[in-house]
């Protein structure tokens, strides 16, 4: 039986009591045998990163926390292996790995530690010549608690507790890194709705100076060929959300105007294309 | 203050009692006034008098939803509940490191070139340094001070600072301590809190629509209910959720945005920037230049006049003077029709956008919320956007079902009962006896908060108005009023413990020329952290957290269930610090070697009774049933007024006076919406800026601060200051757990952090400027640093950055300059209009430029060579010297 922690990102509002609470858990206390404390500044066990996506005015911010996986199949294991301290690492019955404090003063070990994870969720101390990072309080699990970082998530986006509790998210969710590398780690933190791309515009007449409402907008994926079609809301915007990291092209019909095409990059970014202003067909009268 | 760092606990982690701790309650509310919120668990470990954590409070220990009478609202086939345990937010959440600040003060201070019996030398307040002196001595001086004034002025000649947030505590309370005692002898000049967060609702809103005491909806009960069975949209104008209630409030109004999310109600915000709750929650953003929501509201107005979207019939039986209000957009008055495309070259916002919005609201059922703040409210000419909304709201018929004006936060202000839009508990518990801070109710001297610089340096002046936050309507009529008071003195002393006018008040840099201004003798600040004013104060008293001190506090602002609590002490008091209580009664005690009426001082300001006796009090008149005795209550910590039985039955918002508007009138003379104010006519006939009928206003004789007048040329950007995302006002600036947030704080090259200033990449391809890089905002009245951060999350024309940054001066005074980034500083001196005394402290016009942080390092070797923490910042000790 295994812990797990799942991550809905639809849910988080970023405000950072995961982050803080880790701070407040572990920075000046001890939580031995799991942990050393943690430095007041400069360490993140769990830290929250935030990407601002798209332009003005169709802008959101994602925020992703970043904690240790507590994989399955852990490389911080195997570097602990490899540098001759087996026990270095170790994973609780309920799935935790936890770098043993006792090991510490060994910076050559810490480092290999720190350097073996793919998720840079281990942190070096130089000084105490310790690596740290994440024990899912395993101090509080002992004690019948949760993690404080997720007791204090007041949205519930980020929870913890059995796989089998799970099981539906699980089978939903993706990593936190989509590489086939970290998925061989068999991560046990799960995250839910990650966001993808996302094109976005407004569709104008300015000849008449007025929004096009109900205008058909397809969206054509130019590498996989799939299309995705929607009309203009009440304020001549179009939105496609969840899309890949690709190249498009976007087709804005409107009865009554000649068809535009507009061609659209989201491969390193989300995009608002911005107004895409029709013109009258020939012979059409002003709408 | 190293020394008061906690310290490493050894090895705890095998005992689950003691992994868990001690628990007790703690208020971690910011607002002071003695209104408590944010109710949390604290855990101590008593062997090591230290703080384990901080985490939420669940009323399900005690209680069962039973005895809660738990709430719920279903819509759409949804539920929405509110949780068991307290929403709280990372300002509370982190607070360990502000009792642990390394910038808290360690001992009673005085100013090293301060002689009270020679030179007192006040133009060096801000510059020079402090030596350590022992509380007796620092209480005698005190007294000797005050007896002085008192005998060569008048007691009106000192000022008492001492409203504002802090933290909340009752039996111990942050504010207003020292005017308990200078009311016993003799009285003080008060200075008067204004409605500083309501301002323009305050001076605008309430002449159309009534609604003290603030102006904004005081009719909000079940409003959520309402918008949640009933409503298209809400309208988030300036409004931020996510960052402005968290100081008294915590994250319930972040699950509703959530919640109105899943049944499909649309988000839609209109400011110039990204907020917190837009980039999460929002469905459509409206892009709109600081403080010119005005003229969108009247193109808005425009619209649905000329195609005839608007309910006429209902104006006709809810409303007076619509035809003049009508009169003015179509340009009857001044030849200029407030159309879209008027309001586009003004507002930014194109006008195929406000023609689209416009329809969409005639369409839909729409209600406003909101949580304060921000350029919409709080800049030039405030109270004309708020009326506008108003006018807006009852040309759409203003409290028919899902058309309401509410607000995400301040759920119980005042012990209203009305100002809740969820489900109210059975009683907002009133622990007022126990409060022992500022004494209530207008003193006979009084200067407002807004223009204290100027009562300090060129008294007198004179304003209209009590100007105190929660009076009615007509008091704005009252005046004028003077300072000083006939036969009085002007000030001579200054004594605050509410030490940041400057990082969050109109025209700072003025504050540090009246501070330091002739004229002023002495100047006493009592205060835990080294911060702000306390670098202008001749004698700094240390005082202490809540965590040091025993106390009784209430939440009545979670949205779940107002709560009464038992706050015990989590840790002896650090340092030689005090309580703000036990600092004032130091000096009531001195005070009574003069005799006279300082005799029995003590005693009398103490009320004769014992902290325990007076949270007794507290328990006593908090209306918790008969059958919870103290001892309980104690054991308990806590107690939960459950959720009244008739909630569902309370009318939801204005539909009363929708439905019959004689039979359930507002508070403006006709009862009705007053397009047109009477009350403005006759008693500001000339008043150009708040006329009868809200108006676009451009400038004044005190204002331009508009990007397209002539002052616009030189200052091309308006300034947007919001409620701090990582702090309360000036609260928590110093909390290093959230300093090293990249978004907190930007690291320059020279390891100081700076505060944040967002630019549009487009603003910042003509400036020059990239994230990382180190700027200057700035105007006539002074400049301030800060840190760039280049972002989408503000439009072009604007310029991003909160306030309430800690003041780390480098030019003190009027056109000055400042490392700290406290742009207060730099807002304009005059109030929101002529006869309105609010401040103007965002959407004001600035110009910003990369600066060298190592040239000016040259230039200005004294400012930068002050040492500070490169997590913490400033720090106390830096300021600290030998006694020369």
């Amino acid at each position: 039986m295994s812990k797990v922690f799942v991550f809905d990102h639809s849910r988080c509002n970023g405000c950072r009591n995961c982050q803080l609470a880790c701070k407040d858990e572990h920075v000046g206390t001890d939580w031995l045998p799991y942990a050393l404390s943690q430095p007041d500044t400069g360490q993140f066990w769990l830290k929250l990163e935030e990407r601002v996506r798209g332009q003005v005015p169709k802008v959101k911010v994602a925020y992703t926390p970043v904690l240790c996986q507590h994989c399955a199949s852990a490389p911080c294991r195997d570097a602990a292996e490899k540098a001759g301290k087996p026990d270095a690492v170790y994973r609780r019955d309920d799935g935790l790995v936890i770098f043993d404090p006792a090991f510490s003063g060994d910076l050559s070990l810490a480092t290999a530690l720190v350097e073996s994870c793919p998720f840079s969720a281990a942190w070096l101390d130089e000084t105490r010549g310790c690596a740290q990072k994440c024990t899912g309080c395993a101090h509080l699990v002992d004690a019948g608690e949760l993690p404080h970082c997720v007791d204090v998530c007041p949205h519930e986006a980020l929870r913890f507790g059995e796989e089998e509790d799970f099981a539906a998210e699980i089978a939903a969710a993706g990593y936190l890194l989509d590489s086939e590398a970290s998925a061989a780690c068999k991560p046990q933190v799960y995250y839910l709705n990650k966001p993808k791309r996302f094109i976005g515009g407004i569709v104008v007449d300015l000849e008449i100076d007025e929004v096009l409402i109900g205008a058909k907008v397809t969206l054509e994926n130019l590498e996989t060929g799939d299309v995705r079609a929607c009309e203009t809301d009440e304020f001549g915007d179009f939105w496609f959300q969840q899309i890949d990291a690709a190249h498009y092209k976007v087709y804005v019909e409107a009865q009554g105007y000649m068809t535009r095409v507009v061609e659209a990059s989201c491969v390193h970014e989300d995009i608002n294309i911005g107004p895409v202003a029709m013109s009258r067909a020939f012979g059409e009268a002003v709408g | 203050m190293q020394e008061t760092q906690q310290h490493n606990p050894g090895h705890l982690g095998s005992d689950p009692q003691k992994v868990r701790g001690k628990t007790i309650v703690k208020g971690l509310g910011f607002n002071s006034f003695g209104i408590g919120t944010n109710a949390c668990y604290v855990d101590i470990d008593e062997e090591r008098d230290a703080i384990l954590r901080i985490r939420p409070l669940r009323y399900t220990d005690h209680y069962t939803p039973e005895d809660l009478n738990a709430w719920k609202i279903e819509a759409r086939g949804k539920t929405f509940e509110p949780g068991f345990k307290t929403l709280i937010s990372p300002l509370s959440l982190s607070y360990k490191k502000r009792i642990y600040s390394k910038n808290r003060i360690p001992c009673p201070l005085k100013r090293v070139d301060w002689d009270p019996e020679g030179a007192r030398n006040p133009q060096n307040r801000g510059t020079s340094g402090y030596t350590r002196i022992s509380w007796d001595e620092a209480a005698k001086l005190i007294a000797k001070e005050i007896k002085r004034v008192h005998d060569s002025y008048g007691p009106a000649s000192v000022l008492c600072e001492y409203d504002g947030h802090g933290e909340t505590k009752i039996v111990h309370a942050s504010h207003g301590c020292m005017t308990k005692m200078f009311e016993l002898c003799g009285g003080f000049t008060s200075q008067q809190r204004n409605p500083d967060s309501w301002e323009g609702w305050y001076w605008g809103a309430k002449h159309i629509w009534g609604m003290d005491p603030l102006g904004q909806n005081s009719l909000q009960n079940n409003c959520v209910k309402d918008v949640s069975e009933n409503g298209d949209a809400l309208l988030f104008w300036g409004c931020d959720p996510e960052t402005t209630p968290l100081g008294w409030g915590g994250y319930m109004a972040s699950r509703l945005c959530f919640w109105f999310t899943d049944i499909g109600v649309k988000q839609i915000h209109i400011s110039p920037d990204v907020n917190y709750t837009n980039a999460v929650h929002a469905d459509k953003w409206i892009p709109v230049l600081p403080n010119t929501d005005a003229a969108l509201q009247l193109a808005i107005a425009y619209t649905w006049i000329t195609e005839g979207t608007y309910d006429a019939e209902y104006l006709a039986s809810h409303a007076v003077g619509f035809e003049n209000f009508a009169h003015y957009v179509m340009g009857g008055e001044d030849g200029i029709a407030k159309t879209p495309k008027w309001a586009e070259a003004i507002c930014g916002v194109p006008a195929y956008t406000i023609k689209a919005f416009a329809r969409y609201w005639a369409s839909k059922a729409v209600s406003i919320v909101h949580c304060n703040g921000g350029s919409y409210i709080r800049s030039t000419f405030s109270h004309e956007p708020a009326r506008l909304e108003v006018a807006l709201l009852g040309m759409q018929g203003l409290g028919k079902p899902g058309a309401n004006q509410f607000k995400l936060l301040e759920w119980t202000l005042f012990g209203i009962e009305t100002v809740t839009p969820l489900p109210p508990s059975t009683n907002i518990p009133n622990i007022g006896p126990a409060y022992r801070g500022w004494v209530k109710g207008a003193q006979p001297s009084f200067i407002p908060k807004t223009m204290i610089p100027e009562a300090l340096m060129n008294p007198p002046i004179s304003w209209y108005g009590h100007i105190g936050a929660g009076l009615p309507r007509e008091d704005q009529f009252t005046g004028p009023y003077t300072f000083p008071l006939e036969g009085n003195e002007r000030i001579h002393m200054v004594w605050s413990d509410t030490p940041c006018w400057e990082t969050c008040w109109n025209g700072g840099y003025h504050m540090q020329d009246a501070l330091r201004h002739e004229s002023i003798e002495c100047v006493v600040v009592q205060h835990p952290w080294m911060e702000n004013e306390c670098l202008l104060a001749d004698i700094i008293l240390p005082t202490n957290t809540k965590f040091e001190t025993e106390d009784i506090g209430t939440d009545s602002d979670s949205g779940q269930w107002n709560t009464v609590f038992w706050e015990q002490r989590a840790i002896n008091p650090l340092a030689d610090s005090k309580s703000d209580k036990e600092a004032v009664a130091e000096v009531a005690r001195a005070l009574e070697a003069y005799g006279g009426i300082y005799e029995d001082l003590y005693n009398r300001y103490l009320g004769h009774k014992t902290d325990d006796e007076w949270i007794k009090v507290g328990f006593d008149s908090c209306g918790a049933p008969e059958s919870l005795s103290f001892d309980d209550f104690k054991e308990k910590q806590f107690y939960p007024f459950p959720t009244r039985k008739d909630w569902k039955e309370m009318p939801a918002g204005l539909i009363g006076f929708y439905r019959d508007p004689e039979a359930n009138p507002l508070q403006t003379p006709s009862g009705k919406l007053e397009y047109y104010s009477t009350s403005l006519a006759y008693y500001f006939p000339n008043d150009k800026e708040r006329s009868p009928i809200p108006r676009w206003v451009d400038k004044s004789d005190e204002h331009e601060e508009r990007t397209y007048l002539p002052r616009g040329r030189q200052y091309p950007y308006l300034l947007v200051s919001n409620h701090p995302h990582f702090r309360v006002h000036a609260q928590h600036d110093d909390v290093t757990w959230l300093r090293e947030i990249e978004t907190c704080k930007v690291t320059g090259p020279d390891g100081y952090k700076y505060e944040p200033i967002w630019v549009n990449p487009k603003d910042a391809g003509k400036l020059g400027l990239k994230t990382g890089d180190i700027a200057k905002i700035y105007n006539e009245r002074g400049g301030v640093l800060g840190g760039v951060i280049v972002t989408e999350r503000i439009i072009e024309g604007a310029i991003y950055q909160d306030h309430g940054s800690r003041v780390d001066t480098i030019v003190l005074g009027a056109g000055g300059l400042d490392r700290g980034g406290a742009n207060n500083l730099i807002a304009p001196k005059a109030t929101t209009s002529k006869n309105s005394a609010g401040e103007v402290t965002s959407g004001f016009l600035v110009n910003i430029e990369k600066v060298d942080v190592f040239a000016l390092a040259k230039q200005y070797p004294e400012a930068f060579s002050r040492a500070f923490d490169k997590d913490c910042g400033l720090i106390a000790s830096v300021r600290i010297v030998e006694e020369v």
